[in-house]
């Protein structure tokens, strides 16, 4: 197995005075290139503080963060930043859509900073909202907007898409909805794509599947046969 | 607040958010101090003028009569209703050297208890030698203490007329509260205006009346100078003076008429007494003068008969000179004679002693024949006749030699006697010779002597000629004398003391523009402070809802936040506003009123409370909206994140030719903008008002150094102005013109009439000047007179007049209407206005003479002489006014140059004044845009992470939230230049003073100051918030919204 994201003895400690809270202890894994991983566990078990790690957003106090063969952990804020630009796709659970910018200018807003891009139309077209480019956001209901920032994630063209809780703040059939998105993207683009959620029933859709649990891995499995979203109900 | 809970969370609430709760309690703070602080600055330096004036005991009534003012006239004021005490001075303007240049100094005596001088340095005068001098003065000259000065009158009189003596020793350097800034006043000798003043002791006047009376009103010293009340209460006194002023007039006439014609009488006295002593003293010179003329004429005779006497005795001598020199001829023949005689006896002899050798020789032979012996007897016989003969003949020549002997010696004798007759003839010919010059010498002296009575004489009838004259003349002035007029003024005759009063209205105009600004500010960034505070804990008062609170409590909270910050800044605000300001502006104006120490700050509570009144309006108000709209809402709908703004297309984006263009940061920064309303409201608000602050500081200074600029420039282009002696005679007054167009200093003068004349329009009448040029054609040279907008020239024409624009304004009245000119003895007269001019000092009326005589049937009287010097240097106009001065058909000259001094001393206190305004709008612009960034940017926080967690880089999120800002920043610039030249028109026209008209432009250069300082401002500002972006946490984008 190529491992195209490799975190070694991730360890991420914060101090408040005088405690120590270990965020994450010692996580290690490795992801394929093109996987479609779910991350899982409960509130608080420091699914976040791997996200942070992972998407260049926080640093580790320990360990290391290969991505595509680059020592992550060693980068610098700048480089960081770099690495968030050109190698990032980021899915929020609120979409954190720009309120002032339609549809379209809210890929676009992703695009101008990244070296080589995908047309903006094309991948909003692709996520089912080519009808709805020049709407804002208030305009849109949920599942569009996040349909928006999955487009203005996957426009960037990047490495590594990270979604955390895309679905958190979704109704069923539209929760459902966008992980087809996303599972597709991943299948049809060979995107490697990671969500974090706490919910356990999608687990079956994940190529590789993590459970994390007081900050550390309590166990991961590979699913040889991953069902289509489709087949899970919850 | 009954409920523990809530009151425990109030107070948790504050010190969680202490940034924002000391935030409006700062704004607050500064808004109230600068609000009630530059307003208090008005009374406050009313106050400290007031208590400076009170210290020094200063008169508020000054009385100046032309005949002087008596000890009973003291006594009579004292007596007016209304009067608590009056005190007598004396003053006279005098000349003084000092260095290479002649001033004029008023000489004034130290009053008992008013006006009290404020000694600086060294010690007062206490002999009547002695003299303090003027600080201000002394300080720039080169006299020191110490030294002497002396006066001189500058008039035909003598100094000492007034003064005990001429030379002083200046003791000491005093401040007097009659000078409380830099002019001295006018005077009608040397150059025209007073210099310094010099304080002397009482006893230094040699005056028997005093030259004026200072008095005291009741009540008035308890009342605030510079105030309607305390100049109602000196009017109403000053009134009642003026009552019994004509009593007061007529018996110090009928006392002056009585002295006079006591003294007139005793000059006739004096005159008779000495006519009699001069024709006593003509009659005696006379005698005298016969008496000696008789003696000499004694002494020639005396002298002629002793001259005559001489010539006979000189007569005499030559005769017996003559006898002698015959005596001695006889006896010359006699010797000769005798030599002849003893010349034959020693032939006889020779031949007896012949005849002897024969009658030897014979006799010896010894041949005694007869024949021998015969002729020896007979030769013996001869030879004995011959001895006898011979014996004989001797004996004749021995007594003819005695004989001639003695002739000879009476001869010699009568020689002596000639020699001492000659003597005696060469004596008395000296004695002669010196009695004729004592005779000459007395000539001499009687002539002398005459002469000298002759001019002693006329010098006697001359004098008494002059006594006749001076009689008569005094007879003349006694029948021509006027009964004298009282002049009673108010303080506002000092020089400058209305000038710290309009300083005061000034500050009052700058108070009440200002403050209000800087207030209005204030109140919108609590306002949005609190609004953002209500609308972060919505979710919060979602939950309070839920739980069940009313909502007054729920409200209660952040009322009570409002409420205590605002009160809290209020105070804190009064309290140190109201000192800080006024002390930094009545600091600044002791620039020129440098000895008016005294400062008084008291509390005035109603701008205090006008301002925390105002504040809690604003905030509360503003509390109570953002919450009432929250409260409405039902809690869960609360508790539920808000419905995402909408975004919304701008105009901007239906004209695609531009909106194409744009990249969509840019696109993105234009929606924001118009999206966030309020802030860019008050952000434009916030930086136009510091812009327009700091525009409106510097422009009035532009507008008030434009008076010189453009009075100095471009309308008045003389450099002097004299007016003519209207007592002098008509030769005199042509004296000065002509003497002004030989002047080698002068280029040009131009003769007119000038004088002051009341106008209207039906209500109310305004002093203006009137001026009618002599000549029209030149007129131009001297005066331009354009449209202060289109720089249009006007002409005078002979169909109307030509008004000065303030003056036409305060008139309303356009070119075209007609005024009236209201005239003591030709009632009122009606003028139509041709043009309005452009004007900045003093107020015209420009006719031409054709004009004058149609409007007052009769040719103008020219009063007044314009000159112009080549550098249009003061030094060069002031020393051609000294020199025309001198005449006497010219009473005084006013410089032009003078204006400029006067608007140096009016830049130099406002300078202070505009830094103040300065810094107060850059600390405004900075809370202001901190306030609003530090709002904006929590408020898009979670914008800006999910930028940051995107890959912007840090400059690129900046450019992002920057660009807005320089978008607000250069909108707010341009709106500040627009509100600041409205502000600068109104406190423009508001700080005026009656007599002078402020530019009204701002320049360039100022508005190019002004942007860039607001830019400054506004990069600090952004330049703080970098750090704070910077620490944006991406983890912020996670979140939910709020």
């Amino acid at each position: 197995m190529d491992e195209f994201v490799k975190l070694d003895d991730i360890t991420k400690i914060y101090r408040m005075g005088e405690v120590e809270i270990r965020a994450a202890d010692r996580i290690s894994f490795a992801i394929s290139k093109g996987e479609f991983v779910v991350i899982v566990g409960p509130s608080g078990a420091g699914k976040t503080t791997v996200l942070n790690i992972l998407g260049g957003m926080d640093t580790a106090t320990s360990g290391k963060l290969i991505v595509d063969g680059q020592d992550v952990t060693a980068y610098n804020a700048r480089q960081l930043t770099g690495y968030r630009r050109e190698d990032i796709g980021f899915v929020f659970q609120f979409y954190n859509l720009v309120p002032n910018l339609t549809a379209l200018e809210n890929v676009e807003l992703a695009l101008q900073i990244c070296r080589n891009p995908l047309d903006a139309k094309e991948v909003l077209e692709e996520v089912g909202l080519g009808d709805r480019l020049d709407n804002f956001p208030a305009q849109l209901s949920g599942g569009e907007q996040q349909r928006v920032s999955i487009a203005r994630a996957l426009a960037k063209n990047p490495k590594l898409l990270l979604c955390d809780e895309p679905t958190g703040a979704l109704d069923y059939n539209t929760g459902k909805a966008i992980l087809k998105l996303l599972q597709n993207m991943c299948r049809e683009r060979g995107m490697t794509v990671i969500v974090i959620t706490h919910n356990q029933a999608i687990a079956p859709m994940a190529d590789r599947l993590i459970h994390i649990k007081n900050g550390r891995v309590s166990h991961m499995e590979v699913n040889r046969h991953p069902i289509s979203i489709d087949e899970i109900e919850w | 607040m009954k409920k523990k809970a809530l009151r425990k969370d109030f107070f948790m609430e504050i010190r969680r958010s202490l940034g924002r709760f000391l935030s409006i309690f700062f704004i607050v703070a500064i808004g109230c101090a600068f609000f009630s602080g530059i307003r208090a600055s008005e009374p406050d330096m009313r106050y400290s003028g007031d208590a400076y004036f009170d210290e020094k005991n200063m008169m508020d009534i000054q009385v100046i009569s032309t005949l002087g003012l008596t000890d009973d006239d003291i006594a009579a004021i004292k007596e007016v209703d209304g009067i608590s005490d009056a005190e007598g001075g004396y003053s006279v303007d005098a000349l003084c050297t000092e260095g290479e240049n002649q001033i004029v100094v008023h000489v004034m005596s130290l009053l008992p208890s008013m006006n009290q001088v404020q000694l600086e340095e060294g010690r007062l005068p206490e002999t009547e030698n002695e003299c303090a001098m003027d600080v201000d003065f002394l300080n720039e000259s080169s006299l020191e203490i110490g030294d002497t000065i002396t006066f001189s009158s500058g008039t035909g009189d003598e100094i000492t007329d007034t003064l005990t003596t001429d030379t002083f020793t200046i003791t000491g350097a005093v401040s007097s509260p009659a000078y409380i800034a830099f002019q001295r006043g006018s005077t009608t000798i040397g150059n025209g205006t007073v210099s310094a003043f010099v304080c002397v002791p009482e006893e230094s006047f040699t005056l028997d009346v005093y030259t004026e009376i200072y008095a005291q009103a009741e009540g008035a010293k308890n009342l605030t100078a510079f105030t309607d009340e305390y100049d109602n209460r000196v009017s109403e006194v000053i009134d009642n003076v003026e009552a019994i002023s004509a009593d007061r007039e007529k018996a110090r006439y009928d006392e002056i008429m009585a002295d006079a014609e006591t003294e007139i009488e005793d000059g006739r006295q004096q005159l008779a007494d000495a006519q009699t002593e001069l024709e006593e003293g003509k009659a005696e010179a006379e005698q005298e003068l016969a008496d000696a003329r008789q003696k000499l004429e004694d002494a020639q005779a005396e002298l002629d008969s002793g001259k005559s006497e001489l010539e006979s005795s000189i007569t005499e001598l030559q005769n017996f000179r003559q006898q002698l020199n015959d005596s001695q001829a006889q006896v010359d023949s006699g010797q000769e004679e005798l030599n002849a005689n003893i010349d034959s006896l020693n032939a006889q002899i020779d031949q007896l002693n012949a005849v002897k050798e024969q009658y030897n020789a014979l006799a010896s032979s010894g041949q005694t024949d007869d024949v021998t012996m015969a002729t020896l007897r007979a030769m013996y016989e001869e030879i004995q006749k011959g001895e006898t003969a011979i014996a004989d003949a001797q004996a004749q020549i021995e007594s003819a030699k005695a004989e001639l002997e003695s002739a000879q010696a009476q001869i010699n004798s009568g020689w002596e006697q000639i020699t001492s007759g000659e003597q005696q003839i060469a004596d008395a010919q000296a004695e002669i010779t010196s009695g004729e010059q004592e005779i000459a010498d007395g000539w001499e002296e009687y002539y002398d002597g005459e002469a000298e009575a002759q001019a002693e004489i006329a010098d006697g009838e001359q004098q008494i000629a002059d006594a006749q004259a001076d009689l008569a003349d005094a007879e003349a002035r006694l029948a021509d004398m006027e009964e004298p007029v009282w002049y009673v003024y108010d303080r506002s005759n000092l020089p400058e003391y209305t000038g710290y009063g309009d300083n005061a209205d000034r500050m009052r105009a700058i108070g009440e523009v200002f403050p209000v600004i800087f207030f209005l500010v204030a109140a919108l960034i609590s306002l949005t402070t609190m609004t953002r505070m209500v609308e972060e804990q919505r979710t919060q008062i979602g939950t309070l809802k839920a739980l069940g609170y009313e909502r007054h409590s729920i409200a209660g909270k952040y009322l009570g936040y409002a409420l205590l910050a605002t009160v809290a800044g209020s105070v804190i605000g009064f309290l140190i506003g109201e000192k800080i300001f006024p002390y930094i502006i009545i600091t600044a104006y002791g620039i020129m009123y440098q000895h008016m120490h005294t400062i008084q700050l008291p509390y005035n509570f109603q701008y205090g409370l006008g301002a925390a009144a105002a504040s809690l309006v604003c905030t509360l108000a503003a509390t109570f909206m953002a919450c009432s709209s929250e409260l409405k809402a039902q809690a869960a709908e609360l508790m539920r994140p808000p419905a995402p703004k909408h975004g919304q297309r701008v105009l901007l984006e239906r004209i695609p030719f531009v909106w194409k263009r744009l990249n969509f940061s840019w696109k993105a920064s234009v929606r924001n903008l118009v999206r966030y309303k309020k802030r860019l409201f008050m952000t434009v608000f916030g930086i136009g008002g510091c812009m327009a602050l700091m525009l409106v500081g510097f422009g009035i200074k532009d507008s008030i150094f434009a008076i010189v600029e453009r009075q100095y420039d471009e309308i008045q282009l003389y450099d002097g102005n004299v007016i003519l002696n209207d007592s002098a005679s008509q030769e005199e007054r042509d004296q000065v013109f002509a003497d002004l167009q030989e002047y080698d200093n002068v280029t040009d003068s131009a003769e007119g009439l000038l004088t002051q004349i009341s106008v209207g329009t039906g209500d109310g009448w305004y002093d203006v000047y009137l001026s009618v040029p002599e000549d029209v054609e030149q007129f131009s040279n001297f005066t331009v007179l354009k449209d202060r907008i289109t720089d249009e020239r006007y002409e005078l024409t002979d169909e109307g007049a030509v008004l000065t624009e303030k003056m036409a304004k305060e008139l309303g009245v356009k070119p075209g209407d007609t005024i009236t000119i209201r005239d003591e003895d030709k009632g009122d007269l009606n003028v139509q206005i041709s043009a309005v001019c452009e004007n900045y000092m003093g107020h015209y009326l420009y006719m031409t003479p054709a004009l004058y005589e149609s409007v007052y049937g009769g040719e103008p009287e020219y009063n007044s002489v314009l000159y112009k010097v080549p550098d249009r240097t003061s030094a060069e106009a002031e020393k051609v006014g000294e020199d025309i001065l001198k005449l006497e058909g010219a009473l005084s000259v006013s410089y032009t140059t003078d204006l400029v001094d006067q608007v140096n001393d009016m830049l130099s206190a406002l300078d202070a004044v505009i830094v103040v305004l300065i810094i107060s709008a850059g600390m405004l612009a900075f809370v202001v845009l901190y306030n609003l960034n530090n709002i904006n940017i929590t408020e898009r926080q979670r914008e800006l992470a999910t930028l940051k967690v995107l890959g912007f880089y840090n400059g690129e999120v900046s450019a992002y939230v920057y660009r807005e800002n320089i978008v607000l920043t250069l909108i707010g610039a341009l709106f500040g230049m627009v509100l600041g030249k409205i502000l600068h028109q109104f406190i423009i026209v508001t700080v005026e003073i009656d007599s002078v008209m402020f530019g009204r432009n701002i320049n360039a250069v100022s508005f190019l100051y002004g942007f860039l300082l607001t830019i400054l401002f506004s990069c600090l500002v952004n330049g703080a918030m970098y750090f704070k972006l910077k620490r944006i946490n991406m983890v912020e984008s996670l979140k939910s919204v709020e």
